[in-house]
């Protein structure tokens, strides 16, 4: 039994791991425009279809096997980490796109049609990915092979332990960033306002393109990360991407932080309700958001904001 | 998808399907004269996923082995002296949308008999509508049992297929199960959708003809890569042989959680798990584990090989390949009903379909009136070939208990 | 009336029209639209008029959907009976998807609906018992007449019917008092709830609006085909129903239909190549809401306004003989009209308010002065709801304010003006002064969607009140004008004939000289004396010591959130610490109020 709840743990860490660092790639935007990108979950699946590709690009004169199933070598040595990297640059690029053709218009005006417009980019390049890759998944080898290792009667495999620690670096690193490097203060100073910020000598739509850039860069990363788990599809970042959201939302979207701490204590929730009952997962978890959003609608750890009267 | 990733053809097999499209609408009676045509030309209709689902590949497949089968009648000079055209639509696996692409084959493009659907729910969704317009309609990729099932017994149905029914494997599989000395308990793990939960239902009710009870069942997502902890239940319940009704992708996740908690049941499962996407996601140690039951035996026929070849640049993958046999042997089935009605009448052709005379080698079987009032399914048990994968092919799958089963064991 | 002809006209020919079809693909697509107008009528309400996104609507599709169907085979009602009930379910699923709603905004209220239509959509999946999951509901009872299953042209006949129908009630309740109100929550909730609009009812019933059409729609889909599925509720149909009404025109009567033809027919026409449709409708949302944000009907009212006049942007002179609509006060004239006891507010360590007593006397100018951050504004935000106080009695005609809601204190008699001036930029100056008017209005619900002639009396009775509003403000020519885009000084005038239009008792104006020049200052003073006349007793909050000492009758001085001093404007003048407050050194009191007054921005 012990078993079977540490079991739970190292999974819902794992899927935590990914789920914060999304929700951590809403917070950077959210702070800094007041808009994010509904759109996130199409680029997880394109940044995995990506990375595959990158992969069997990488690994075409070697015996790699097929595209939609490539042999372990082709993750191995630089091959896995220069994807990844690749993979993160294309993205930021798609996201400065993103800012440009879907954000930059309806920033800041009432009505939020960012999320419609945002939302239309996701199908766009949804279509687009079906049209090049197939609604098929992919298989997309993990770099450190795909034995199953115990720990204290719990299985893991190398993948998830390389995604809880690649997001926590990142999670760690951007940290970092934010409080300490002159981007992170700028990026700070246009999350309090735009307007003395620009005052301040700051090019504010460059800080916000880069805000655009950076998350969906992690977005990218994270369908990297995860697609050696879950196997690479245009469909399955719509899942992690409500999830990351939720957490997000739950641990307050100003607060990146609490959006951390959202997504992974989603990641634990998500595990311990399929110990009771699988399939119930996702009604207990959004409805558990319905319920903490009633109570507190800023999040647990957001700002309560005040109208100016 | 042998070898090495084929771009090209997934990009042919799109333009072909472009330009099917595009030439059936050129040969639409609306752009040209309506009376020459509508003599000349047999239409038929192909609604189902083309495109937006990870079955999507099914689909396309089917409709490779459709315009095969018409490019053979072609040669053989048509039906009634007839050219036969197809007419596609793509329902992006959407219950509304394949409604509306069904009233649009029917009413407006004037089809004398559709093919498909990809997903037995959209089938679920329209089959009143072919019935209540007689087009008889032949199923060759979605599987749920109750698709062919007639709205009230007596009643006129014109639902057909040549192709997998869940039920007839589930009674194979609940067979194999009840024979094996060591089955012991039996638990289900299905998946949440249609496809899943249909299969749950037959699975409880042939276990439950079969005298057997299963001490487990649960339920997983399509999407989910974790299923350890329903398997931690089955595991406490005692089970030891699993059955399985999910999709590809899901199963292969199925195995990788049975590796992570050391848990390893007997797997029976459904067809999916011939698919490339399960054996993608198992890897091709764990993918070894289930076994499961085909149509098409990877034991090619000279036949089959032939064919396989002829169509192999037009599939996305070698699995696919016998939804490809499906879609020709019931475009066959129909141009045969056809004949032997004299007409495409709907009312005709479906009574030509229940009562067909003579033989039909098709690359399935060689079909001796394969169907009847009562009897809509073209392939059955006896039809089904046991499978595995072995070396990451697809191996016939034969042991002692598989040897041992007596018609008599098919109950349910 | 000639909205209404043209409607009847329309349904009228499409139900022609669908008579001679014999095409049962055609008529399903007109029957198509009809679903899609449902949905989008009422989601028009929600998102247009309220300003309420809800990514959430499929949930309500199929909250309508399964209560037919369950309702027609679990519980074998019969099919009439089973729509009006699901229907009536459907409704009461949206008071549900309000509830949490009310309390969030943004990007949680988009994540609040979304989360309620994935629960719903699972829900339908995974209880699979009850709702028949992937497989389905069989045999749900179909829509009967004289015994027998309609006919695909019955189908569209009612389809057009209901479409008909609630286009008309939609009509009469959206150009009329609830239409504004749901216009006033879009713009400005605070400043809806100041002119005595209860937010929260008004929210809950756009939902409400918005699931009842939904559900209408979903239960007439499952029984026209007999069976409904988990497959038909998703993410996508919700996105569906947002894109009708966005690419249609939000906000306008015409919009959801233009939607609903537009993008069924589209749907349809590219049927062949669905893999473009996705794209297409992609591209849509990105760059319709870029090329036409106010959709299709946006663009054809521009075509068709292209030539309009030069406004006027100027105010004419004021209407002396105009009179302001009040309420009978029957209480004696020498009562106070507001007594305060003790209030007190406290932010963490900033006490805005801080144990202040107050008395107003009926029919007296008193202002509230005092140097930045001495929590003037704060005492008005307190006098209207708008912030609770922590401790303290408010009593207003007797009736104690503490726990009331800004809507009802509004109701009572107390209206009030904004420091940074709350317009309802969008709308007409007259709709700015009408909306003033809604709590004096007596149509309720029914009435209004009925438009009974007691609905109709009222909003006339209303117009003709506004109409002297506007007189007596010297607003008459400007009535037509959108209000945000008048200068700053007339939007200044557009906001105080808004509050004079809840014929308040006590009007509580903050700053409302700021930003005029000179000589609007004067003619502002001249404004409020007249008001006063009238009747209208007045609290204003005020840095213009021109002005304050020229027409007050009384002023409280404010410094740290504690009255220092009060009484007229000379005993004030005169009061040393008044000087030190300002000055923080012991000068010339005139001196130090000018500077405080150069010191404003």
């Amino acid at each position: 039994m012990l078993a079977t709840y540490l079991q739970a743990l190292v999974s819902g860490l794992a899927i935590g791991g990914i789920y914060a660092l999304i929700a951590l790639s809403f917070s950077i935007t959210f702070t800094t425009t007041k808009t994010l990108n509904f759109a996130q979950g199409e680029f997880i699946g394109v940044g995995a279809f990506l990375g595959v590709t990158i992969l069997y690009a990488l690994s075409a004169s070697g015996d790699a096997g097929s595209f939609a199933a490539l042999s372990p070598a082709a993750s191995g040595g630089f091959s896995y980490p220069v994807a990844a990297a690749v993979v993160g640059a294309v993205l930021g690029t798609l996201g400065i796109l993103l800012f440009l053709a879907a954000i930059r218009p309806f920033a800041g005006k009432p009505g939020m049609s960012w999320v419609m417009s945002t939302i239309g980019f996701g199908i766009i390049l949804q279509s687009l990915g079906l049209a090049v890759w197939g609604p098929a998944p992919v298989n997309m080898p993990s770099p450190f092979g795909d034995d199953v290792m115990r720990l204290g009667g719990a299985g893991v495999r190398p993948q998830e332990i390389v995604v809880l620690t690649v997001a926590v670096l990142l999670m760690v690193a951007l940290d970092l960033v934010m409080r300490r490097t002159r981007m992170g203060k700028a990026m700070r100073a246009v999350a309090y306002s735009p307007q003395v910020a620009a005052l301040m000598g700051i090019n504010v739509t460059l800080v916000m393109a880069g805000a655009f850039a950076l998350s969906s860069a992690l977005a990218g990363i994270g369908g990297v990360l995860v697609a050696p788990v879950a196997s690479a599809s245009l469909f399955m970042g719509m899942g992690i991407a409500l999830k990351a959201f939720s957490g997000a939302i739950m641990g307050g979207l100003d607060n990146p932080r609490g959006c951390i701490f959202g997504g992974f204590a989603l990641g634990l929730l998500e595990a311990g309700v399929a110990l009771w009952q699988a399939q119930w997962r996702e009604i207990a978890i959004f409805a558990l958001i319905i319920l903490v959003l009633a109570i507190r609608p800023n999040g647990l750890f957001g700002a309560r904001t005040l109208d100016k009267v | 998808m042998t070898g090495t990733f084929d771009f090209g053809s997934y990009r042919t097999g799109r333009r072909a399907l472009g330009k099917a499209a595009l030439g059936s609408l050129l040969a639409s009676p609306a752009l040209l004269g309506r009376k020459a045509w509508a003599q000349e030309v047999i239409k038929l209709g192909f609604n189902g996923d083309l495109s937006a689902s990870p079955s999507a590949q099914s689909g396309r497949a089917a409709v490779v082995g459709i315009q095969a089968a018409l490019e053979d009648l072609e040669k053989e000079g048509g039906v009634l002296g007839r050219r036969l055209s197809l007419t596609i639509r793509d329902d992006l696996s959407q219950p509304p949308k394949s409604i509306q692409n069904m009233s649009d084959l029917i009413d407006n493009e004037k089809v004398a008999a559709v093919l498909g659907p990809t997903n037995s729910g959209n089938a679920l969704a329209w089959r009143h509508i072919p019935n209540q317009k007689r087009i008889p309609v032949m199923g060759c990729i979605g599987s749920a049992t109750d698709i062919t099932k007639p709205v009230r017994t007596g009643a006129d149905n014109y639902m057909f297929r040549v192709g997998s029914v869940d039920r007839t494997q589930v009674v194979s599989l609940m067979a194999y199960a009840k024979k094996n000395p060591r089955t012991g308990k039996i638990g289900f793990l299905t998946e949440t959708t249609g496809y899943g939960q249909g299969g749950l239902k037959d699975l409880q009710e042939v276990a439950e003809a079969q005298g057997l009870t299963a001490v487990a069942s649960e339920k997983f997502n399509v999407n989910d890569t974790d299923m350890t902890s329903q398997l931690a239940k089955l595991r406490s319940a005692g089970v030891e042989t699993a059955l399985v009704w999910a999709q590809g992708t899901p199963i292969g996740q199925l195995m990788r959680s049975m590796d992570k908690i050391g848990y390893f049941p007997i797997v029976l499962t459904s067809w999916a798990a011939d698919n490339l996407s399960f054996i993608n996601a198992s890897g091709p140690q764990l993918a070894e584990k289930p076994i499961f039951l085909r149509t098409v035996s990877e034991d090619r026929t000279p036949h089959q090989q032939a064919f396989f070849d002829r169509i192999r640049p037009r599939l996305d993958a070698d699995s696919a390949f016998s939804f490809a046999v499906h879609g020709y042997d019931g475009t066959m089935l129909l141009a045969r009903a056809m004949q032997q009605a004299g007409s495409t009448d709907g009312a005709s052709v479906r009574a030509a379909l229940e009562d067909l005379r003579g033989t039909l080698q098709g690359y399935a079987k060689t079909y001796e009136r394969p169907f009847s009032k009562t009897e809509h399914e073209a392939l059955t048990a006896a039809d089904q070939r046991w499978t595995c994968w072995r070396n990451g092919k697809l191996a016939a799958f034969s042991d002692d208990v598989v040897a041992g089963l007596q018609p008599g064991d098919f109950k349910g | 009336m000639r909205h209404v002809l043209l409607a009847v006209l329309l349904a009228a020919a499409a139900a022609l029209a669908a008579a001679f079809v014999t095409n049962d693909f055609y008529l399903r697509i007109l029957f198509n639209i009809c679903i899609y107008l449902l949905c989008a009528s009422g989601m028009n309400v929600l998102l247009g008029f309220a300003g309420q996104k809800s990514l959430g609507q499929a949930g309500l599709f199929a909250a309508g959907a399964y209560g037919v169907a369950l309702l027609t085979t679990s519980w074998d009602l019969g099919p009439w009976l089973a729509l009006l009930l699901a229907t009536g379910i459907a409704a009461a699923c949206g008071v549900l998807i309000a509830a949490p709603s009310l309390r969030v905004r943004g990007p949680s209220l988009a994540m609040v609906t979304l989360a309620f239509g994935i629960v719903v959509e699972k829900l339908v999946t995974e209880a699979s018992d009850i709702f028949g999951g992937a497989m389905g509901i069989y045999a749900i009872k179909p829509l009967t007449l004289n015994g027998d299953p309609l006919t695909m042209q019955q189908w569209v006949w009612l389809g057009i019917l209901l479409c008909l129908g609630l286009h008309l009630l939609l009509r009469n309740l959206l150009t009329g008092r609830f239409g504004r109100a749901f216009l006033s929550l879009q713009a400005d909730e605070i400043a809806a709830a100041a002119v005595g609009v209860s937010v929260h009812r008004y929210k809950v019933l756009a939902f409400v609006i918005a699931a009842t059409t939904c559900g209408l729609a979903g239960a007439l889909v499952a029984q026209q085909n007999q069976y409904i599925n988990s497959d038909f509720i998703t993410f996508n149909l919700s996105i569906f129903i947002l894109l009708l009404v966005l690419f249609g025109g939000a906000g306008s009567l015409a919009g959801p239909v233009l939607g609903a033809v537009t993008l069924t027919l589209l749907s349809a026409l590219l049927a062949r190549w669905s893999w473009i449709e996705h794209f297409v409708q992609g591209a849509l949302l990105l760059f319709a809401l870029y090329a036409m944000p106010k959709g299709l009907a946006g663009v054809l009212a521009g075509l068709r306004r292209s030539g309009t006049s030069t406004a006027p942007r100027k105010a004419a002179e004021p209407d002396l003989q105009a009179r302001l609509p009040t309420r009978p006060d029957d209480a004696s004239p020498v009562a106070p009209l507001l007594t305060a006891q003790g209030v007190s507010k406290s932010y963490g360590g900033v006490r805005p308010a801080r144990d202040i007593a107050a008395l107003l006397t009926r029919g007296h100018i008193h202002a509230l002065i005092g140097p930045n951050g001495a929590g003037k504004s704060t005492f008005i935000n307190i006098l209207s709801g708008v912030v609770r106080p922590d401790d303290g009695d408010i009593r207003f005609r007797d009736t104690p304010l503490g726990r009331i809601s800004p809507h009802a204190i509004c109701g009572l008699g107390v209206a009030r003006t904004f420091q940074n001036l709350r317009l309802f930029r969008e709308l007409s100056v007259q709709d700015n002064v009408l909306l003033g008017q809604h709590a004096r209005m007596r149509n309720g619900f029914l009435a209004s969607l009925l438009g009974l002639p007691a609905s109709r009396r009222e909003e006339a009775a209303a117009r003709k009140r506004v109409t002297e509003i506007l007189r007596f403000l010297g607003l008459s020519e400007l009535a037509q004008q959108t209000a945000g885009s008048l200068p700053y000084g007339l939007q200044r005038r557009v906001e105080l004939a808004r509050a004079l239009a809840t014929e308040p008792y006590l009007l509580l104006l903050d700053e409302p000289a700021a930003g005029l020049n000179p000589q609007e200052t004067a003619e502002l003073g001249e404004l409020l004396l007249r008001i006063r006349e009238q009747g209208v007793t007045i609290l204003l909050v005020e840095h213009h010591m021109d002005l304050v000492m020229a027409i007050s009758d009384h002023v409280i001085v404010l410094d740290y959130g504690e009255k220092i001093a009060e009484g007229t404007p000379a005993q004030v003048q005169a009061d040393a610490r008044v000087t030190a407050a300002y000055l923080g050194v012991e000068e010339a009191p005139e001196a130090a109020l000018e500077l405080s007054l150069a010191g404003k921005p």
